[in-house]
């Protein structure tokens, strides 16, 4: 079926099969629509819909609470056409630059389920072709049990892989995430559709570095800092890499983060900052490659950075709050321009 | 509708954005360092509320893509693709005055 999109600059014109998400099919076509989480949540792919008739998809994606339905709006990663359609976006859209993959639908197969915390897990996915993204990218991942897809950043980089490492926590009342904590789920068949994000980091970048995570958002920054580390960024930038979680039980992969931190020493930093309770001096002894502090993720890093936010690319990701209350002090006390700063704003 | 009285001064702390509803209208008042600007209460860019954004200086900044303007003009800064509207504004006897001739919308209400 036939896509016609109004925008505020050029049109475009893209094929949609029947059952694909309309935002899929026009990212797949090359088509820069607006997206963010691409998974039914922050409602920034809304459009209007003029001629035609779509099936609108996931009833409950929370991102609906943004659309009007008296203009005729709907969210375009949730919803199919039925036949032929002419939507309007408000929005510039472009065609997508090249130095960006073009996103895809991938199959893929579940490889290993490996359990970090009592609440995240590692998930190692097999895919039927190999694909190529960029260092903080994400997948939208669907089972066949479960309705509509999530958005998971790769947790590590390679220029073209086979195979894909995702970090998961369990969401409550999570539709994925019940389901994939609630038995073993080796083997079992998955739909992809990515590389999606544009919080990415490229080899070129001339600066220092940057990263704060708070939980699962760790994902992302293990893929940009281990892309760093590959092409030898920090032989000329500093890295810093703050990591949130609320407790000592919390904290994941923390020999990949002492793998990490002693490929660069003394030029990348690695901060576990625990919200609710203090570290124990036993923490620090066990791992004196990496820094333990006590607060919020951002307070941390406001600390530990000051003085030092010249020439600085800060890439965040984590739970709305934190990415809020980051953002504010990157902006309010770090004084950073908002062309310093990458995230996918998920709501 | 012209001029009306959407608040006092000690309604909004320095460096603070707070809405007040007059009528069926809802404006956004800014006190930037005793300042007084008035505005629609979104972002121009996605209707997120703009009572969540920074102020620094005669910046503004949108918490939600960091879309910043000059709060004194409206005018874009840095990644804003649109700028801000403003309402005029007036402060007497510690009353801020907002004309509301006419609500300004952006176009995607």
């Amino acid at each position: 079926m036939k896509i016609s999109v109004r925008t505020r600059g050029a049109p475009f014109v893209f094929d949609c099969a029947e059952g694909e998400k309309i935002l899929q099919a026009g990212l797949r076509a090359g088509v820069g629509l607006p997206y963010e989480c691409g998974s039914g949540t922050c409602g920034t792919c809304k459009a209007e819909m003029g001629e035609g008739e779509i099936d609108e998809g996931w009833a409950e994606a929370p991102g609906r609470t943004y659309v009007k339905s008296e203009k005729s709006e709907f969210l375009m990663c949730q919803a199919s056409p039925r036949r032929d359609c002419t939507i309007g976006v408000r929005s510039k859209v472009e065609a997508l630059p090249h130095e960006v993959p073009v996103p895809d639908a991938v199959g893929g197969r579940i490889k290993k389920v490996e359990p970090l915390t009592h609440d995240v897990c590692q998930v190692e996915v097999s895919i039927d072709k190999p694909l190529s993204f960029n260092a903080g990218q994400f997948m939208l991942v669907g089972a066949p049990a479960v309705a509509g897809q999530r958005a998971y950043s790769m947790a590590h980089y390679a220029a073209t892989t086979g195979s894909l490492t995702f970090v998961i926590k369990q969401v409550p009342d999570g539709g994925f995430t019940d389901w994939l904590f609630a038995a073993d789920r080796s083997g079992t068949e998955l739909e992809l559709f990515g590389p999606l994000g544009v919080a990415t980091y490229a080899p070129a970048l001339p600066n220092n570095l940057v990263c704060i995570a708070g939980g699962s958002g760790l994902a992302p920054m293990l893929s940009i800092l281990d892309h760093a580390i590959q092409v030898g960024h920090f032989d000329t930038y500093t890295g810093d890499l703050f990591f949130g979680v609320r407790t000592e039980r919390d904290i994941y992969l923390l020999d990949q983060l002492k793998e990490f931190a002693g490929k660069a020493p003394e030029k990348l930093a690695i901060t576990v900052v625990l919200s609710d309770s203090p570290p124990t001096a036993g923490l620090a002894q066990a791992h004196p490659e990496l820094r333990f502090d006590e607060g919020f993720v951002h307070e941390s890093t406001m600390r530990h950075m000051a003085g030092r936010w010249e020439n600085v690319m800060a890439y965040l990701a984590g739970p709305p709050p934190m990415v809020d209350a980051t953002l504010r002090a990157l902006v309010m006390e770090a004084k950073l321009t908002p062309t310093a700063i990458r995230y996918d704003k998920f709501s | 509708m012209s001029w009306q009285q959407v608040c006092t001064t000690g309604d909004v702390d320095e460096d603070e954005l707070e809405e007040f509803e007059v009528g069926e209208i809802t404006v956004l008042v800014a006190n930037a360092g005793g300042e007084f600007f008035a505005y629609p209460p979104f972002c121009p860019h996605q209707e997120t509320p703009l009572s969540l954004g920074m102020i620094d200086g005669d910046t503004l900044t949108c918490i939600k893509h960091l879309w910043q303007w000059n709060l004194k003009t409206g005018e874009m800064r840095d990644i804003a693709e649109c700028p801000l509207l403003l309402y005029d504004v007036k402060v007497e006897d510690g009353a801020v005055l907002v004309n509301l001739a006419k609500e300004l919308k952006y176009d995607y209400q």
